[in-house]
């Protein structure tokens, strides 16, 4: 068999009718006819029969694949991490400062997979003991910033924020140190220039610059509103719900949106759970 | 050898635990745990999925993290036409198509390389005595090579051991069209192989296989309906 013998024949014709894609239609019969009565068709048949049965076989002898285990682990901690438990909150108010709520982290921790939602170990550790201290106390605004390399604030609040807190900046003071939890994207001496430490797991790909960036090209195609200008990005949650705040302005005003984790996915897109007018 | 990452067969369930509609059905109603329940039980058959389609590991694993992710907050969207694990294929298989078609533009697939030495056989089969470590690194790259659509439908049936009717729903296509999406794949395979042998080793391959030989394309013969009998696909 060579390939000028095989050049007589249609061979995605001949796969079909091999594969039992012809069955029932009116190619079967006729190609049935050409193998009967056309030796190129016959040979060629013959041949490649023979060739897909052994590329089958040789399919069938891929080893099992399982996930790695640092996928696992990653995956784990996206969707098992401990639920947080709300122990003393206070009504929304118009002041982030008196908004902020209180958490304590579950008793147990999921064995192997420590995935702390908010800032991490340090943080939750933190806040965990202020509340142990004492409940009347005021709660700490700390917050951890940064400014990027390309000028927007990056914050790691943790606030879970609803459609009505949406709109309401962070509030941060001058004394409020850059964190060294949360660098800068480009922020020398780091070693991951390109990332933010962002303990979330769930949103752990959006610590990292490029996807950040991805993030915002599908707000702004989303928006509509021309390009956009993105003021402050908040690591928190919304309803409960990790998400990222961004602030930005474009042509159609000011906008806080709350994006999800697969913000700048091709699946997800903006990936937004709400957006309100910021004034 | 299929073990371990072929099929399942029926929706998930488990003697011991929920099925996996019912896992589904506790993480919409705000289970936290139930999700990550049902990744951990599909999670080596959809990495393996996402893996052989994509041909590489890092973008299967942003794949099937972009897929699952989205899994987790569309739940709510399941209306249960489909398994729970056929959704959650289709879904990680769509991520990985995705990925595929935006890479068009750099249409060579990565080879397998000094990192993936698990994806090859550990050693001489005897069941097998044909194969050798070169052949299945020549074949991995012939299924590499095939079009995105004709690749996710071999992955699925002749690698993952699926029914074509289940590969049909996860790709959302008729039976037909999976089936003649894996006859052409496995014609193209089965010429590129005798290609790649010979350029490779310089030696004729097996079965008479030869190097230049193009796959014409058909007529474009219109597929069975989805009821059709499966005669050569299912497995």
């Amino acid at each position: 068999m060579t390939g000028a013998e095989f050049s007589g024949v249609d061979i995605d014709l001949l796969a079909d009718y091999i594969g039992g894609a012809l069955e029932g239609t009116p190619d079967e019969s006729a190609v049935a006819t050409l193998i009967a009565e056309d030796q190129a068709w016959r040979e060629a048949f013959e041949t490649l029969g023979g060739r897909v049965t052994f590329v089958r076989a040789e399919l069938g002898r891929f080893s099992p694949e399982p996930m790695p285990a640092d996928l696992a682990a990653r995956l784990d901690g996206m969707f098992s991490a401990p639920a947080l438990t709300l122990v003393q909150g206070e009504a929304v108010a118009a002041d982030p400062r008196r908004r902020r709520k209180r958490w304590v982290t579950p008793l147990a921790i999921a064995a192997g997979f420590i995935a702390f939602i908010g800032f991490g170990v340090d943080y939750l550790s933190g806040r965990t003991q202020q509340a142990d201290d004492s409940a009347a106390s005021g709660v700490s605004t700390q917050s951890e910033s940064a400014i990027s390399a390309l000028g927007e604030t990056i914050l790691a609040t943790g606030t879970d924020y609803t459609r009505a807190t949406l709109a309401i900046e962070p509030v941060r003071t001058l004394s409020d140190p850059p964190s060294a939890g949360i660098p800068a994207f480009g922020e020398s001496g780091t070693q991951n220039q390109d990332r933010a430490t962002v303990k979330e797991p769930t949103l752990d790909r959006l610590a990292v610059r490029a996807a950040l960036a991805e993030c915002f090209l599908a707000i702004e195609r989303q928006n509509a509103g021309g390009s956009i200008s993105v003021t402050t990005v908040d690591y928190a949650r919304f309803n409960g719900a990790p998400a990222v705040i961004v602030r930005f302005t474009a042509a159609n005003g000011g906008w806080a949106w709350a994006v999800g984790p697969g913000c700048g996915t091709p699946v997800s897109g903006a990936d937004a759970l709400d957006k309100v007018p910021v004034r | 050898m299929n073990t371990g990452d072929g099929p399942i067969g029926a929706p998930g369930t488990d003697d011991s635990g929920p099925s996996d509609a019912d896992l589904l059905r506790a993480h919409v109603d705000g289970d936290r745990e139930a999700f990550g329940e049902l990744v951990r039980r599909h999670r080596d058959r959809l990495w393996a999925v996402a893996l052989r389609t994509v041909g590489d590991r890092e973008e299967a694993a942003d794949a099937v993290q972009d897929a699952l992710l989205s899994a987790h907050r569309n739940a709510a969207r399941f209306r249960g036409d489909a398994a729970v694990t056929t959704w959650l294929h289709r879904i990680v298989v769509n991520a990985c198509l995705d990925r595929l078609r935006r890479r068009q533009a750099h249409p060579t697939v990565p080879l397998p390389d000094g990192s993936r030495s698990e994806d090859r056989p550990s050693g001489a089969e005897p069941a097998a005595p044909t194969t050798d470590h070169e052949t299945a690194l020549l074949v991995r790259q012939a299924l590499a090579d095939l079009p995105a659509d004709q690749r996710a439908a071999i992955v699925l049936v002749d690698v993952q051991g699926y029914p074509v009717a289940e590969a049909a729903e996860i790709l959302e296509v008729a039976v037909g069209t999976i089936k003649s999406r894996c006859a052409r794949g496995r014609a193209r395979m089965a010429l590129a192989l005798g290609e790649l042998r010979g350029r490779d080793s310089g030696h004729a391959a097996r079965g008479n296989l030869r190097a230049g030989e193009t796959v014409p394309s058909g007529p474009g013969a219109a597929p069975p309906s989805p009821g059709g009998h499966e005669r050569r696909d299912q497995r």
